[in-house]
């Protein structure tokens, strides 16, 4: 594993030592938003415990959450912050995405107002979060609908094999007519694709149920998280892993659009 | 989709009546739906200075304080208002006697229904305790008339402590075997205790082990305090109750105690059947609030075993209903989906019910509003209280940038239930209801002091979340493991939290939360509000060609708008209509009527509002009031494409977007179609007759006679095109008439019949210069997006300085004030009123020609020459179309036409009307009649009221004669400063 790109490694190698740190790993702050009940918290519960349950953990405010994820060289531990999908509980969302280096926007694939809801919650982390946030559009619940003709598309190469699995096992599930199924999405994959496509998003279909695709957000996030810039704000503050991010972030929003960060922060302040 | 809430606004600070009754627990009026049906019978609220003693001579030290007489209660309060106190329904008092007044003593003995003996010693002045005795009288002879006593004990049966009290002994042994063997018990408590109301702990158990909580023991010494001190509704809180409060109520005594504690059970006792009713009504309803709730009922304290049966499930699903349907706007928040799930392992449905509208409407408020305003209230003062408290934590806090909310926000939202293991947070919660919501921040504040230490080793936010789960997991270990001292060793972690809330933070008291919020609360609504704002803004499908900050520039004039004239609240329809199959309610959406949008045009268009400019001497001001018409209210209709009959925001956006761009043939067309009702492409008659009064609506203030010259023109060309294309439009008429009603004469139109076309309606536009600079620039120009300063919205009163001020610079006091600067300024001659023009293009009076090119002769009748010169009767008579008398022009045009439209021959129809309307014209020109010159004067000057006119007239008189060769140089720019004068502010 490490052996592969061991040129890079040596770099950070270098910077943990640096920073006086034993755990390679760079911390990563993720925010999960989207609709009530599209399945924000299984999709979590499926990557952080690999499990699918009715919730033990109700969400007040947001749940906090950790999982380490090995990639190539890299270790990162992903801080995970699953927010209540309430509208009302809007107004707090911005204390939980601020600083977030990466965010999962969750929608229902058998629910079309959910994607609406998810574009707008995108149009706000891209104008009020932190500018180089990476954002993951992930339609949940495929597991309802009949796996579409276009489904192993886009998903990541190492997964199709227990794509494979799951679309024999989907239709044993659901006996009788193929269409039926099929009719219960509302968000065509297209359409969904081609508006990750337009507003720069990493796009997947999931299901938390049968863990389609759940690892592979966080593992295409990992490849997008521009690493080296946690690392190097981390080395600034002189402090390990743990306060990188928050530096980071600070940094960044500090360079950009200060009035709308002021603007957010106060929000946030009074949450 | 956006709502748009002016809620917020709408706060006023508890009164110092309201106070005393959130102090004793008593429902708020609206809540006392029993009492309403004794209307007329109301007996005066009264305090009085008491000392307090009961009957059993040397149980009790007496306590000084205070008697309530708040019908229908009876509620007393020792000096501190902390040792002793007690809120009694004057239905259980069975016996008042006035004891032997022996050496001046004033004393009365209430006896309640179940014997206990209370004494209070009045000691105020005679007078004043006769008074007391005659309105306790009353109060007590109505309580006997509604039948209230009556009820007392058919309602103390639902209660357990009566059980303990009247059957110590087998009670007691139950209670030994709890959670032991449950079956047994139920065996043996079915038949004798099944009247008691309880919760599903007494099925599945309830949190904990009873033998470690000591079960036992905290029965045996509630039932002794109860026994001596009452119970349920007679109970009387001394110092004692609250000790045994903080040590932690019994299980099966806990739902009551809280019901107690917190004044719910009043509520449950004047509602009897409220609940059951509330939800046979809505049987079957569905909601965005009933989805919700659907979604979180496993979520909510899944572990407990009465949450994984479908028994458990239902209760909670009902009480949650229940509490949505009582009070829609609020509806559903998560978090209460926990607190009614914890609540409900104590106490029924029917109080769990009670207890949730007590906690969401007084204990909470505004927790679970839907902008979470209290939640968001309460973390901002619990904030300065840290930093106040505990300043090293707040400064490192801030120097990490750790968030404290993202913490605590929980704590209080949930009442600790969700953050802490359920015993200790339910032995906070039996604080909470005792005590009072400043135990909450107590207990943060304490939680924070007690790991003050490795908070000061924090990074971030998530460290901050690790630290707090491992302590709150920790909670039942020794707070002091390597102790020598076995007893100190004892002490639990949980013992030594509850210890620093009380002991440390005993300054934290209930006045000053209330302080803190009245501190904090504009602070917490303007960020609210500019939150909302910004997420409307951005949740706009299209912002057309607006900027964001313009399209905020509208949302603050919607936003001002609904302050002013709240649109009216969704109407839910009535449970009936809705069936499961109607599926959910639609998500709402702000939308607002025509009310709303009239003072919302009023705010962009300058046309839409009447503004007058008022001098006196004194002061230059602008009065502003909103003006009607039907063109506006053609606008509304015009953008509401959905046809809903109200506009959202997005509406509003992008009908301006639609008028606010154009150029010249796209304002045409814009101002055509919005006068073609049908959308055929044509105007009828009556909606050319129409559109032109929308136009001298517009016009109405404009200096000059250029407009009303130029509508005057426009309505005579109109028709004579109109006719002159008419003979094709016969044609139509003739083919359909074949099958159709005949028209009578082939001159004779319908009034619905199609007559002008847009190509035709654009000719004779552009055949008037004064009408093509209106459409080229002046229509989109006269919407204007302005910063609404935030002073000009009315703001809740902060504290006792906002009242203050607020009573000072009232509307009304304004209004006074105007009043009187008027009224001098009258006296000394100096009071001017002039109405501000809409559009202020032409400040001479000069008329610009009508374009002869355009026009054959035949077309270039009298009226298009009407202009300076002044020649001809008819050409007079139109120059005379004074502006100051075209507000009730508009009347008569509207008479002139429902007279002459329908039937008359086309050709004949036209002059006449013309005629008409400008006769009606000339006779409410003031001017015209006096003096023949006066057409060319410029008489804007409005004349405001009857009283002002004699000086008014006289000015102009005065004037007219210093400048008696006609219109000067000089008279033009007094116009002209007119027309450009600007509010002194």
């Amino acid at each position: 594993m490490l052996n592969a790109a061991q040129s890079f490694t040596s770099v950070r190698l270098a910077t943990d030592s640096a920073s006086g740190s034993v755990d390679k790993s760079v911390q990563v702050k993720l925010v999960l938003l989207g609709e009530a009940a599209v399945g924000k918290s299984s999709v979590v519960l499926r990557f952080v415990s690999n499990e699918f349950q009715a919730n033990k953990e109700p969400t007040i405010g947001a749940a906090f959450l950790t999982q380490k994820c090995r990639l190539e060289d890299r270790v990162l531990r992903y801080e995970i912050w699953d927010t209540a999908g309430q509208e009302r509980f809007h107004s707090l969302a911005p204390m939980y995405y601020r600083n977030a280096q990466a965010a999962v926007v969750v929608y229902d694939i058998t629910k079309a107002s959910s994607l609406e809801k998810a574009k707008s919650w995108v149009k706000e982390l891209q104008r009020q979060a932190n500018p180089n946030i990476v954002i993951a559009l992930a339609g949940n619940k495929l597991d309802l609908v009949q796996p579409s003709v276009s489904s192993p598309g886009a998903a990541s190469t190492s997964e199709s094999e227990d794509e494979a699995d799951d679309a024999t096992a989907t239709p044993g599930e659901t006996p009788g007519a193929l269409g039926e199924p099929a009719s219960l999405r509302q968000v065509p994959r297209e359409e969904a694709q081609a508006y990750a496509t337009e507003a720069g998003l990493l796009f997947f279909e999931t299901s938390a149920k049968t863990g389609e695709g759940i690892v592979d957000i966080f593992t295409e996030i990992a490849k997008k998280i521009p690493i080296e810039h946690i690392l190097a704000a981390t080395r600034g503050t002189g402090r390990p892993g743990a306060a990188g991010s928050r530096a980071d972030g600070a940094r960044q929003e500090g360079g950009v659009n200060l009035e709308e960060n002021a603007a957010k922060s106060r929000d946030a302040c009074n949450c | 989709m956006s709502t748009i809430s002016t809620a917020l606004r709408n706060f006023k600070e508890p009164t110092k009546e309201q106070l005393t009754q959130i102090f004793f627990s008593l429902p708020s009026a609206g809540l006392l739906d029993g009492l309403e049906k004794t209307d007329g019978q109301y007996v005066e609220k009264m305090d009085i200075n008491a000392v307090l003693s009961l009957g059993v001579q040397g149980l009790e030290e007496s306590y000084a304080g205070k008697l309530h007489l708040i019908a229908p209660y009876l509620a007393f309060a020792s000096l501190d208002r902390k040792s002793v106190r007690f809120t009694i329904p004057l239905s259980t008092i069975r016996r008042v006697e006035r004891l032997n007044a022996r050496a001046g003593i004033y004393a009365l003995s209430l006896s309640t229904w179940h014997g206990m003996k209370i004494i209070v010693q009045l000691t105020s002045l005679r007078p004043t305790a006769d008074h007391f005795c005659s309105l306790l009288r009353d109060a007590l002879k109505i309580e006997l008339q509604r039948g209230q006593m009556k009820l007392v004990k058919g309602f103390t049966k639902t209660c357990y402590s009566e059980a303990l009290v009247s059957e110590t002994s087998t009670v007691a042994d139950n209670e030994r075997e709890d959670g032991s063997l449950i079956s047994e018990e139920k065996e043996h408590a079915a038949p004798r205790e099944s009247t008691y109301h309880g919760g599903l702990g007494l099925r599945f158990k309830f949190p904990g082990d009873p033998k470690k909580l000591r079960e036992a023991s905290k029965i045996k010494l509630w039932t002794t305090y109860l026994r001596e001190h009452g119970r349920n509704l007679t109970l009387l809180r001394y110092p004692q109750c609250t000790r045994l409060v903080q040590v932690g109520l019994p299980n099966r005594l806990r739902g009551e105690m809280w019901e107690v504690l917190s004044g719910s059970m009043y509520l449950r006792f004047s509602n009897p059947g409220y609940y059951e009713d509330l939800l046979k009504k809505n049987i079957g309803r569905t909601s965005t609030s009933t989805e919700d709730i659907e979604k979180d009922l496993h979520r909510s304290l899944p572990e407990y075993a009465g949450y994984q049966s479908e028994e458990g499930i239902a209760a909670l699903r009902r009480v949650l209903q229940a509490y949505s349907f009582k009070n829609p706007e609020l509806g559903y928040c998560q978090a209460m989906n926990i607190l009614a799930a914890a609540i409900l392992i104590y106490m029924s449905e029917e109080q769990a019910f009670w207890l949730l509208e007590v906690l969401c409407d007084r204990l909470l408020p505004g927790y679970y509003a839907p902008s979470m305003h209290g939640t968001l209230l309460d973390q901002r003062v619990f904030e300065s209280l840290v930093q106040r408290c505990l300043p090293i934590i707040h400064d490192h806090f801030q120097v990490v940038d750790v968030q404290l909310s993202v913490a605590s926000l929980p704590w209080f939202l949930s009442l600790y239930i969700n953050s802490m293991p359920m015993i200790f947070a339910f032995r906070i919660v039996d604080c909470f209801f005792c005590m009072g919501p400043k135990v909450l921040f107590q207990v943060g504040l304490a939680i924070l002091k007690i790991n003050g230490e490795k908070l000061l080793q924090i990074q971030d936010d998530g460290g901050f979340l690790n630290l707090m789960r491992d302590y709150f997991a920790s909670l039942g270990d020794s707070a002091h493991p390597n102790s020598t001292d076995p007893r100190a060793r004892a002490i639990t972690r949980f013992q030594e939290l509850l210890l620093v809330s009380f002991r440390e933070f005993s300054v934290i008291t209930d006045d000053m939360i209330l302080s803190e919020r009245r501190r904090f609360r504009n602070e917490i609504i303007h960020s609210i509000e500019s939150f909302s704002k910004r997420s409307a803004v951005r949740n706009l499908k299209t912002l057309g060609r607006f900027t964001k900050d313009q399209a905020g520039f509208i949302y603050d004039a919607l936003y001002k708008a609904m302050c002013v004239v709240p649109p009216p609240a969704p109407v839910n329809p009535p449970p009936i209509l809705l069936t499961a199959n109607d599926g959910a309610e639609d998500k709402p959406e702000t939308r607002i009527g025509l009310k709303t949008f009239q003072y919302f045009l009023s705010e962009i268009a300058t046309w839409a509002r009447n503004e007058k400019i008022v001098m006196n001497g004194f002061q230059q001001r602008v009065d502003r009031e909103v003006a009607e018409h039907e063109f506006i209210d053609r606008l509304f209709f015009f953008w509401d494409t959905s046809c809903r009959g109200a506009l959202s925001f997005q509406d509003l956006v992008s009908g301006l977007d639609g008028v606010m761009f154009n150029d010249l043939m796209e304002n045409i067309e814009w101002f055509f179609n919005l006068h073609d009702k049908n959308k055929d492409g044509f105007l009828t008659k009556d909606e050319v007759l129409t559109l032109s009064e929308s136009f001298l609506f517009i016009f109405r203030y404009e200096v000059g006679d250029a407009y009303l010259g130029a509508v005057s023109r426009f309505m005579t060309n109109a028709f004579e095109y109109g006719d002159a294309l008419l003979p094709q439009a016969e044609e139509g008429t003739e083919n359909k008439s074949e099958t159709g009603a005949e028209p009578p004469s082939p001159r004779v139109i319908e009034s619905n019949q199609p007559y002008l076309n847009l190509a035709t309606f654009r000719m004779v536009v552009l055949a008037d210069e004064v009408l093509e600079s209106f459409f080229e620039t002046d229509l989109s120009a006269s919407f204007r997006l302005e910063p609404v300063p935030d002073a000009e919205i009315p703001a809740s009163a902060n504290g006792l300085l906002g009242d203050l001020w607020s009573t000072i610079a009232t509307d009304s006091n304004k209004k006074m004030f105007h009043m009187f600067t008027d009224e001098i300024g009258k006296t000394i001659g100096k009071h001017q009123v002039i109405h501000r023009p809409s559009i202020g293009r032409y400040t001479k009076l000069e008329e610009p020609k009508a374009r002869e090119s355009l026009l054959t002769p035949s077309m270039r009748k009298s009226p298009s020459k009407a202009s300076l010169t002044g020649s001809g009767s008819a050409s007079a008579s139109t120059a005379t179309l004074a502006p100051s008398s075209s507000s009730t022009l508009t009347v008569d045009v509207k008479g002139a036409s429902a007279k002459a439209s329908p039937q008359i021959p086309a050709s004949a129809s036209l002059s006449p009307m013309v005629q008409a309307v400008n006769a009606r014209l000339m006779e409410r020109t003031p001017f015209a009649i006096d003096d023949a010159k006066d057409d060319e004067d410029e008489t804007d000057d409005e004349l405001e009221g009857n009283d002002n006119d004699d000086q008014v007239m006289d000015e102009v008189d005065a004037f007219l004669e210093a400048h008696d060769s006609g219109l000067t140089d000089a008279d033009k720019e007094v116009a002209n400063d007119l027309i450009h004068a600007e509010p002194l502010k």
